[in-house]
């Protein structure tokens, strides 16, 4: 009983001491949220995720072009190297083949590093000597086609391989015409081409 | 029956004549697609005595081999086409001497006996030729024969074959020689082999697994000169026949693809093409003796391959596409330079494809082949220059024939023939015509026949 007692007075001395020393301070204010730096504060997250999203875009843009440039070197490249064929016994470049070589010069000139060795292939017909050297007149038409378009001549080395390396084996006409052809090795600046247009 | 041919070309007419074989008396097809030119057709039946072997006597160890080497001569006879060699006898129907009676009546000519006597580390081959109807010697020579494991046995003896053809006929015959040709493996590569005349001893050369084209042998066969594309380009390359000592000639780096090589008969100098060189395309001498030298003959911008020499070096014939795409002609000039004339029937707009010549090593004859109808067939064609005029002769009938080489006795021609059954090098003889397959069955190209080899 004594001990709840002393609780007890205590307590009113304590209710008694507050109510005797005046108003007490008001609590700080709670923060009240700024307007401006609250702007400040959204914008400048709004422009890392603006600045984020544009770097990655920009990224993803410059992948896209180098993947595009890429695309258009490898294609730059067949292009190049895009075999043309002849006639029975014939240099003479034929209209098909001379489509493909016109590619060639838009890329020849755009990229003037590149250099080329042209091969020439004749099918098994014949003779085995003559056809060597129908391999190199044929390879010889398709540097004269080249250098007519004003590609410098020294781009360009020709050889003959004859009937020597067929491209399709068989004695019949679909092998024939497949091995009666010109060949494209990019022998300098293969990683200097530049597809035309840029 | 022969037709001289109208032609306006500037090396006259041209008679064209087809050989068939002497023991057939079959007629080939006139062939009158030729624009401009009649053919027509030519055979004789050529005589050839007949020919009888005794079986071969052995002593002092010489039995073994005594069988062996009378094959060897027996089979070398027959391949000279010079014989009718009739079957062997059994040894046993024929004595020790000769019965010249017995051979009268089975119809021999000529009656060959040998004897192979053990001398020393090798052999003593001893022949003899008898003439049957004057029953006597004719001739007899004895020829040293090292053991058959030495790599000179089978020439040693084919030496004693062509001398037995010399004694019958005055020339002697080709047995002693190889063939160099081109054979194409699975992968697709070419390089260089050699055979024996008789279709022996086929061994490779070269292993570049590469591109190799054109073996040509000196004229001391001891060496072959080709092209190869090992570099990647086409250069001209020397080795000795066993495909070691290699070195380039000439030994340069320019433009341009080095291709036909052939030496000249003195062995001093090779002649070959070079096409596509910024500067000049057309023939070049090259001078091997002094490995210097090189030196333009002919060309321009055209295109001038395959040359071949006379038999004395004073003339070159080649082939050359100066004419166009698609119609090839053989032409020949003066060894040193000057104006060529054409050999094949060139004539303005008719077309006719004719290549790869090869110069006789006797007299004016050169061979080639063409097509000359326009069925696209070709065939070996022989063009005779004696006395300014030229006579053309078809020697083959059947398939494709191609790159045709002269043997050392001028004439036999080994060519690569395409039949039925695939290609093959095949032997024809100008004479009579007769054609034996030497190698069947393989891929392969550009034979030469070499001289007639001396003993090594």
């Amino acid at each position: 009983m004594i001990v709840r007692r002393f609780f007890v007075s205590v307590f009113a001395a304590t209710l008694l001491v507050g109510a005797c020393g005046g108003d007490p301070p008001p609590p700080p204010p709670p923060p009240q949220p700024d307007q401006d730096s609250l702007r400040r504060y959204n914008d400048s997250v709004a422009a890392a995720e603006a600045a984020r999203r544009a770097e990655a875009e920009r990224l993803a843009a410059e992948r896209a072009a180098e993947a595009e440039r890429q695309r258009r070197i490898r294609e730059a490249r067949a292009t190049l190297e895009e075999m043309v064929f002849f006639d029975y016994d014939m240099s003479e470049i034929r209209p098909d083949a001379a489509t493909a070589l016109r590619a060639k010069v838009e890329i020849l000139r755009a990229s003037p590093q590149v250099q080329l060795r042209i091969e020439g292939h004749a099918d098994e017909r014949g003779s085995t000597e003559y056809n060597m050297a129908l391999g190199n007149r044929r390879a010889e038409a398709i540097r004269q086609f080249l250098t007519g378009f004003g590609l410098a001549e020294n781009r360009f080395e020709i050889v003959s391989f004859g009937e020597g390396r067929p491209l399709q084996q068989g004695s019949n006409e679909a092998a024939w015409a497949r091995n009666r052809r010109g060949q494209f090795v990019i022998t300098a600046g293969a990683n200097m081409i530049n597809p035309p247009g840029n | 029956m022969s037709v001289r041919v109208q032609m306006g070309s500037r090396v006259g007419a041209f008679l064209l004549v087809a050989a068939v074989a002497a023991a057939v008396g079959t007629e080939v097809a006139a062939q009158e697609d030729l624009p401009g030119v009649e053919l027509g057709l030519f055979y004789a039946n050529t005589y050839l005595p007949a020919l009888a072997v005794q079986p071969f006597t052995g002593t002092f160890g010489g039995d073994a081999l005594a069988p062996q080497v009378e094959a060897i001569v027996g089979r070398d006879l027959r391949n000279s086409d010079r014989f009718e060699v009739l079957d062997s006898l059994p040894g046993a129907m024929v004595g020790p001497r000769v019965d010249y009676a017995l051979w009268d009546r089975l119809g021999a000519v000529w009656l060959v006996t040998g004897q192979v006597e053990g001398a020393g580390d090798g052999f003593l081959l001893n022949l003899e030729l008898h003439d049957v109807v004057y029953g006597e010697v004719r001739e007899q020579g004895r020829f040293r024969v090292p053991n058959p494991s030495d790599e000179d046995f089978r020439m040693a003896v084919h030496r004693a074959s062509d001398e037995i053809v010399r004694w019958a006929t005055g020339d002697p015959g080709m047995a002693a020689s190889r063939i160099a040709f081109t054979m194409t493996d699975n992968a697709g590569n070419k390089d260089v082999y050699v055979i024996d005349s008789d279709g022996e001893n086929l061994r490779r050369v070269t292993r570049y697994d590469n591109l190799t084209e054109s073996p040509t042998w000196s004229p001391d066969g001891q060496r072959l000169v080709f092209a190869s594309w090992k570099t990647g380009v086409a250069r001209i390359y020397e080795i000795d026949r066993f495909g070691n000592n290699e070195r380039m000639l000439p030994p340069v780096r320019g433009a341009g693809d080095y291709i036909t090589p052939t030496y000249h008969p003195n062995g001093r100098t090779i002649a070959f093409s070079v096409l596509g060189s910024s500067s000049q395309s057309g023939v070049f001498t090259y001078n091997l003796a002094d490995d210097c030298c090189l030196s333009f003959l002919s060309g321009g911008p055209w295109y001038d391959i395959s040359p071949t020499y006379s038999a004395d070096g004073r003339w070159l014939a080649f082939n050359t596409l100066r004419f166009g795409d698609a119609v090839p002609q053989v032409m020949m000039m003066p060894s040193e330079g000057g104006t060529a004339e054409t050999l094949s029937p060139y004539a303005y707009g008719s077309g006719g494809f004719y290549a790869a010549p090869d110069w006789s090593p006797h007299g004016d004859l050169v061979a080639f082949h063409g097509r000359i109808d326009r069925r696209g067939r070709y065939h070996i064609l022989v063009a005779n220059l004696e006395d300014g005029g030229r006579v053309l002769r078809q020697l083959t009938t059947e398939g494709n024939n191609e790159a045709p080489s002269w043997a050392p006795d001028g004439r036999h021609l080994v060519f690569v023939g395409e039949r039925g059954w695939g290609f093959g090098l095949m032997i024809a003889d100008v004479t009579t015509g007769r054609i034996r397959s030497l190698l069947g069955g393989r891929q392969v190209g550009l034979p030469d026949w070499s001289p007639a080899l001396p003993p090594t």
